[in-house]
């Protein structure tokens, strides 16, 4: 146990040792002042945005998901390019328990950045409940895009172009709210439709809470079975 | 111990093997090399030792207990040390260090700051590996293998990337090391490390093993078991070394002129291995 906690503050150890990649710890917390006071800012100005509030904030929760995706999958992909998965390989540790303690530090940082978002924002008044139970979704994002990228890219180059890439899928399901039922139930296949369609029923009301648990079974389940993929390819 | 019976592997979605057949044993205090050229299966083979790759058939003990029936417990008993440099860039060598034998029982550990001064890094310990050279940074792989004290080690071209000195030191403690009674294992293609280190050698070329021996004695059964003399004058001839001593011919011609120097002609690993296999080393 100990050792494993000692793997994920070295993670974090990592990242700030590396200077292109501490500098984005910052961003979610310079996106908690743009929706504080710009975006009530923004909307006062252009008033047909106020119908749009709720799409700009999935897009804005979605932001401390990516950040911490996105710096946590360099660490595992530069693991791999320079060949120190391999030492990991040969350790006397449980692989799948030592990825999973590598991924809690990321989905509790892009928790907390969800849930501080949603309680700085003034649009809405949400339960804390409800609030945690989403913030726990949203941070899934963030381990599920670091073992995508980190199964695919074979360096750092190779991991930003992923990144892109996986924005497709992360944002793709935001069209369920614009085209018809039956073909929204397509894009129930990305994880973040479950997370945008909970925010939605959290805020306009609906089955919020069918939506968070089908979303934690799904993003699990997807998660497992990366984490067995990058457990038989990361330690060669 | 380690004992491998017919061990062959062959990589998903590919249709040839690339490990057919292998048998061979290395015992406690035992240098054992694996030589061949690049994909011969020489890695392979070791991946599958230390457990990285599975679905092979045939059948491996380690210390007489079936490999597949070893739980987390084998990487206590085993160190591995890599061909290339993999450390943590950003961290110092002690970090390195400190992080990875955090995975290890404390009992196990050896004093990191008598493994810095035994090889040289006494003085960089702190530095982070980022600054370290290419030599550097391979006697740190050295020391990561070997920190934890385990009874079997892994060394893929362990000498690979020193300079002359240290790669006699290194040398030098495999060595200490087979006399402490660990079972060691390297795979290499540089024969004069395999000559100077290894018990004995196996030769494995397109995934076989082709010999197994000792050095010395591939090198004797494939050369002439004879002696060249050369003299001041410049005058060369070769002699049976069989009653060498009673040897007219020999007797005379060393009586004619200074003798400069006199070699027995064995061959080299490398010529026997090319005899042998067919195939050359440095490939």
């Amino acid at each position: 146990m100990k050792t494993l906690v000692n793997a994920a503050i070295n993670d974090f150890r990592l990242v700030f040792r590396d200077n292109s990649l501490k500098i984005f710890l910052i961003l979610p917390i310079f996106i908690l002042p743009v929706v504080r006071y710009g975006f009530p800012y923004v909307t006062e100005i252009y008033s047909f945005l106020r119908e749009y509030i709720s799409i700009l904030l999935m897009f804005a929760v979605m932001q401390g998901a990516v950040t911490f995706g996105f710096i946590y999958s360099m660490v595992l992909v530069d693991e791999k390019d320079t060949n120190v998965a391999k030492v990991y390989g040969v350790l006397p540790i449980s692989k799948f328990w030592f990825v999973i303690f590598r991924l809690i530090p990321p989905f509790l940082f892009a928790s907390l950045a969800t849930f501080l978002l949603l309680l700085f924002q003034t649009f809405y008044d949400l339960p804390l409940i409800s609030n945690l139970a989403f913030s726990a979704l949203t941070g899934f994002v963030a381990p599920l895009m670091i073992i995508f990228i980190a199964i695919v890219a074979e360096n750092k180059i190779e991991a930003m172009t992923w990144q892109k890439l996986f924005s497709i899928p992360l944002y793709l399901p935001i069209l369920a709210f614009f085209v018809p039922t039956v073909v929204s139930f397509f894009l129930a296949i990305f994880p973040t439709f479950w997370v945008y369609q909970g925010f939605d029923s959290l805020i306009n009301g609906g089955n919020f809470w069918i939506y968070i648990l089908i979303g934690f079974a799904h993003s699990l389940l997807l998660l497992a079975w990366l984490v067995k993929k990058f457990n038989k390819l990361h330690f060669m | 111990m380690i004992k491998v019976e017919n061990l062959s592997f062959t990589y998903p979605k590919s249709k040839e093997s690339v490990l057919k057949n292998l048998n061979f044993e290395i015992g406690e205090g035992e240098i054992f090399g694996f030589l061949g050229p690049s994909g011969a299966g020489k890695s392979t083979t070791q991946k599958i030792l230390y457990k990285i790759l599975g679905d092979y058939s045939g059948d491996i003990s380690i210390n007489n207990k079936p490999l597949k029936n070893w739980g987390n417990e084998y990487y206590e008993k085993i160190g591995v040390g890599f061909e290339l440099p993999n450390h943590y860039l950003k961290l110092s060598a002690k970090e390195n260090l400190q992080l990875f034998a955090s995975f290890y029982s404390e009992k196990n550990l050896l004093d990191f700051d008598e493994l810095f001064e035994t090889f040289g890094l006494e003085n960089d310990a702190d530095k982070r590996v980022e600054e370290y050279s290419k030599g550097m940074k391979m006697r740190l792989n050295f020391i990561r293998a070997i920190m934890h004290n385990p009874d079997i080690l892994f060394f893929d071209e362990p000498t690979s990337g020193l300079d002359p000195v240290n790669a006699q030191k290194i040398k030098q403690h495999i060595t200490k090391l087979k006399t402490q009674g660990k079972t060691i294992f390297v795979t290499t293609h540089d024969m004069n490390t395999a000559d100077e280190l290894c018990d004995r050698v196996s030769f494995i070329s397109d995934g076989e093993i082709r010999v197994t021996e000792k050095p010395s004695i591939l090198k004797n059964t494939h050369g002439k078991h004879a002696v060249k003399v050369e003299l001041q004058n410049g005058q060369t001839a070769e002699f049976p070394i069989k009653d060498l001593g009673s040897n007219p011919k020999f007797l005379e011609f060393i009586a004619s002129n200074e003798i400069l120097r006199i070699n027995t002609l064995e061959a080299t690993l490398e010529e026997v291995f090319i005899k042998v296999t067919g195939a050359k080393l440095s490939e």
